[in-house]
């Protein structure tokens, strides 16, 4: 099985507003850790899911990945190698085997160009002036299920779900290896949010594409992943297999998160793992391990030691001092 | 500029939602007027405009002299037409040149480094904290008069409210997912400041040219009235009204001719922006 | 049978537009009563907004109310005058926004605002201090005294969703209309202040007009649903049985899109093919029926009516509760 990324420690750091304050503060360092050392791998043909919420730093991770932020460390394979660092210590991969599709769908197209011209820009970017810009805009529109009408018309005359179909397009241009999908279904109605998922997976199928999910939204992972890891302020707390990951969740917040789904089933309330308080500022972290604040089955030694990461199963791995019981009840 | 001036059907849709606002649509009316007749101002002149006759001296509106005479007996009404080009030559020329360094200065501290933006806009901050009547003052005590000096004195002067508007525009557009989504593909600075920037700053700037036409034509007028700007003989709306100034107890009709037109430009120019700006702005903040 | 405080009656509100009147809202009836949460349910475009900018009335200059009433404890707020609905806002008909940042006043501490709002109630600052203070400790926000003085950009999203909250409750409001609260938070929050909701409304006795488009969400707070379709109410009744039992298509297929309610790993999701009518130019019949199941010729030709029956559940369906 080819390895399409592999990222060992990835660090992503802002530096601090005001430094000095911050060392008042009790900080050893002058700068906030966003990413604090990300590791994964995503196969051929693969999906890997990178949940987490507000503060998580997921969207960060998939732009330090892009070169779109710096990284402060870390080592990043793309089909086995190395992608080197710019002068700004960006990233700098080939664009040309990693696309990404972001969030706000209208908003990042390009608003005073036609869609024609949209789907051309990666062309232009990386093969200049040898193109047949109709010809390609057909052709992609075509890939996801879109007339050739379409290329046609601006951005802002586009529904939300359109506009989506066409970042898909674009980010597929150049027929990269890995596709990045930031939030693929955030502002989607229910009722066709499956369409872009359905469009992800057949794809995926077709052209043997790996994808990197970015999103909050445990739901669909459930659907679209094959792996997933749980990001909580900046580093995994749990990886592994979906479908392991979802019959045994070994860190509490990972079951927090998948119990955090309302229901009119007053089991499934009662049996809810409630976390206590907010996501901890960056700057600001708790010592030990850094759930510890929030966590509902904190224990003294959890504010101390930080936990290293344990190895459960091939792939399943997680850093939790007392991790769930793996005869857990089973949850949806 | 062409990138500038793709309409993109949006010219079409301007004039359409023009027709709406009866200000805006009078103000265009009066900017195209004012356009021909300056152009084309040795056809519409009846006289040629340095032409003296001492025999029709400060005559009021005739057949003969539409708008009367001045102090030489020099035809108001073709003096005036022929005021109206320098006035439009400076401001043309002189938006059009600061417009070029503004966008280049403004997208230059927008999307560069920190430290050079800092740099540039305590550059623009100095050079606005000049008065500019003062600051044209001492450029011409030192130069002597002349068009190109006043040329010279607007872009100077104008620049800096270019370039910031421009630089505002740039760093707001910095941060959006277009431009995050054309640099996670690749593409050059260059190409995003040339495809991506500039369209969309397009809208802002021509609205605030179309306002500071009048400001400019002001300018240039004070300064003439002032004895600073383009030398006698000359017409300058601005040299019409000092003469007539001089004149008032005479007859008023030099002062008439001098200040209509520049009451008429500025309320045309102002009109034309205002409702410019009435047409971008809901565009620009789209809701479904 | 508690007091109906909101009745929504057959109400149409139309948009005039260079194409013609977009008629966002057709023949919508709904009930509040005292101590209960009602829960709206639609996608874009089925007229929620305009519904709520109806009741509260801030509406657009290009809107037309075509037809209907909104009666709040008897009263068409429709005919009110507006100083009389200004009355009526903040002290007897409170909203809480999806957005807390623009609906909070950015330069005004939390505290300040709170003591703002209890302008009509009596007692000097530090009773209304003390007012604020126990209602931000409800909403449970913690160093709740701290907050009085924090502003709005010093909180998180979801401490700034809770002061909202807070100040929407304090005045304990008869109505309490909840736009979209919990959808920019993330799901552990989200949960957190739907339960508390829950424990305050109990408390306070007040009526709950929840709009949301997360299912999950109206099933655990509601305990009655409406679901709106393009303009239109589609169906409506108890919550548990309308998700367990649904008889309208729309909410059958709404359901079954639910990411949250198929358990097993799908190949391919379900979603309603199709796009929403075009409202200016409606098709005449059911407005659901080029993207239903099992349209048949009937209707395409015949609007179906709400039709309800004595359990409490209406659908607007020719073949409501028939099997498939």
């Amino acid at each position: 099985m080819t390895t399409v990324l592999e990222v060992n420690d990835l660090q992503v750091r802002y530096p601090h507003a005001h430094p000095v304050a911050a060392r008042l503060a009790g900080n050893r360092y002058p700068w906030i850790d966003v990413v604090r050392g990300v590791s994964l791998q995503i196969a051929r043909g693969e999906t890997l899911a990178v949940v987490g919420e507000s503060g998580s730093g997921k969207t960060t991770l998939a732009q330090a990945l892009m070169g779109l932020v710096p990284s402060a460390g870390g080592e990043v394979r793309i089909e086995g190698s190395a992608v080197p660092r710019d002068r700004r210590n960006r990233l700098m991969p080939d664009r040309r085997r990693v696309a990404m599709m972001f969030q706000d769908p209208i908003g990042s197209l390009s608003p005073r160009m036609t869609v024609r011209e949209a789907l051309a820009e990666p062309f232009q970017i990386h093969r200049p002036g040898r193109i047949d810009a109709n010809a390609e805009a057909k052709r992609l529109l075509a890939l996801v299920g879109l007339g050739a009408e379409f290329a046609e018309r601006y951005p802002h005359q586009l529904s939300g779900g359109q506009a989506r179909r066409i970042g898909v397009a674009r980010a597929l241009a150049l027929e990269p290896a890995l596709l990045i999908a930031d939030e693929p279904t955030a502002g989607l109605d229910v009722s066709i949010q499956g369409d872009v998922l359905n469009l992800l997976t057949g794809l995926q199928q077709r052209l043997g594409l790996s994808i990197l999910v970015i999103t909050h939204n445990l739901n669909i992972v459930r659907h679209v992943a094959d792996s997933m890891a749980i990001m909580y302020l900046g580093r995994f707390v749990e990886q592994g297999a979906s479908g392991e990951l979802f019959r045994n969740p070994r860190h509490p917040y990972t079951r927090a998160l998948f119990s955090a789904n309302p229901s009119h089933d007053p089991r499934k309330v009662a049996e809810r793992m409630r976390l206590t308080g907010e996501v901890p500022s960056l700057m600001r972290r708790p010592a030990g391990c850094e759930f510890h604040t929030r966590c509902p089955l904190v224990a003294d030694d959890c504010r101390v030691i930080v936990p290293v990461q344990t190895e459960q199963a091939p792939g399943h791995r997680y850093a939790c001092l007392h991790p769930l019981a793996t005869s857990a009840p089973r949850l949806p | 500029m062409i990138a500038l001036l793709r309409p993109h059907g949006l010219l079409r849709e301007s004039l359409r939602k023009l027709r709406g606002n009866p200000l805006g649509f009078g103000g265009l009316v009066i900017v195209i007027v004012i356009g021909v007749l300056t152009v084309f101002a040795p056809l519409f002149a009846t006289h040629a405009p340095n032409e003296v006759d001492v025999y029709a001296r400060l005559q009021p509106p005739s057949g003969e002299h539409w708008l009367g005479t001045d102090q030489l007996g020099r035809d108001l009404y073709s003096r005036v037409l022929h005021g109206g080009r320098i006035a439009m030559t400076v401001s043309l020329v002189a938006i059009s040149l600061s417009m070029a360094l503004g966008v280049a200065l403004g997208m230059l501290a927008g999307f560069g480094p920190r430290w050079l933006d800092r740099l540039l806009v305590i550059g623009f901050d100095t050079v606005r904290s000049f008065p500019t009547v003062m600051f044209a003052l001492a450029v011409v005590a030192l130069i002597g008069p002349s068009l190109n000096t006043v040329i010279g004195i607007v872009i100077i002067t104008s620049v800096p409210a270019y370039a910031r508007v421009v630089r505002t525009q740039t760093l707001a557009l910095r941060e959006r997912d277009f431009i995050l989504a054309e640099r996670a593909m690749g593409a050059s600075t260059w190409r995003i400041l040339r495809h991506h920037v500039m369209p969309n700053i397009a809208a802002p700037l021509f609205i605030l040219a179309s306002m500071d036409i009048p400001a400019v034509v002001g300018l240039e007028a004070g300064l003439s009235f002032l004895g600073l700007g383009v030398r006698p003989p000359t017409a300058s709306w601005g040299s019409i009204l000092s003469d007539g100034y001089a004149y008032i107890r005479n007859s008023p009709w030099p002062l008439i001719a001098g200040g209509i037109p520049l009451v008429l430009v500025t309320l045309g120019f102002t009109f034309f922006g205002e409702a410019l700006r009435d047409i971008f702005d809901p565009r620009l903040r789209r809701k479904t | 049978m508690s007091e109906v405080v909101l009745a929504v009656e057959h109400l149409s509100v139309g948009y005039r537009t260079a194409r013609g009147t977009l008629q966002a809202l057709r023949d919508v009836s709904l009930e509040v009563r005292s101590g209960e949460i009602v829960g709206l349910v639609g996608e874009s475009g089925c007229g929620k907004s305009t519904l709520i900018s109806s009741v509260i009335r801030l509406l657009a200059p290009n809107t037309e109310i075509s037809a209907g009433a909104v009666r709040f404890r008897g009263v068409d707020l429709l005919t009110l005058s507006e100083e009389r609905m200004r009355a009526l806002r903040g002290a007897e008909l409170a909203m809480v926004f999806q957005d807390p940042m623009t609906s909070l006043n950015p330069v005004l501490s939390i505290g300040r605002q709170m003591a703002d709002i209890q302008f009509r109630l009596p007692g000097g600052t530090r009773e209304k201090r003390a007012r604020s203070l126990d209602m931000l400790q409800r909403v449970g926000i913690a160093d709740a005294s701290q907050r009085l003085g924090h502003y709005p950009h010093q909180l998180s999203g979801g401490m700034r969703q809770r002061a909202a909250i807070a100040m929407a409750l304090m005045m304990k409001p008869a109505l309490l209309i909840a736009d979209e609260p919990t959808t920019a938070l993330d799901a552990t929050l989200e949960v957190q202040i739907i339960e508390q909701l829950k424990a305050l409304q109990a408390e306070i006795g007040n009526a709950i007009l929840f709009i949301s488009h997360h299912l999950g969400v109206i099933a655990e707070l509601c305990d009655r649903v409406v679901v709106m379709y393009a303009g239109e109410v589609v169906e409506s009744g108890p919550v548990r049985q309308v998700f367990d039992a649904p008889r309208h298509p729309y909410t059958r297929m709404l359901l079954a899109c639910d990411p949250a309610s198929i358990d097993e790993r799908a190949r391919t999701l379900p979603i309603i093919p199709g796009i929403l009518p075009d409202l200016v130019d409606l098709p005449g019949g059911c407005v659901f029926c080029e993207r239903c199941d099992r349209a048949e010729s009937i209707c395409i030709t015949q609007r179906p009516r709400l039709e309800g029956g004595a359990d409490g559940r209406a659908a607007a369906c020719h073949f409501a509760g028939a099997p498939r």
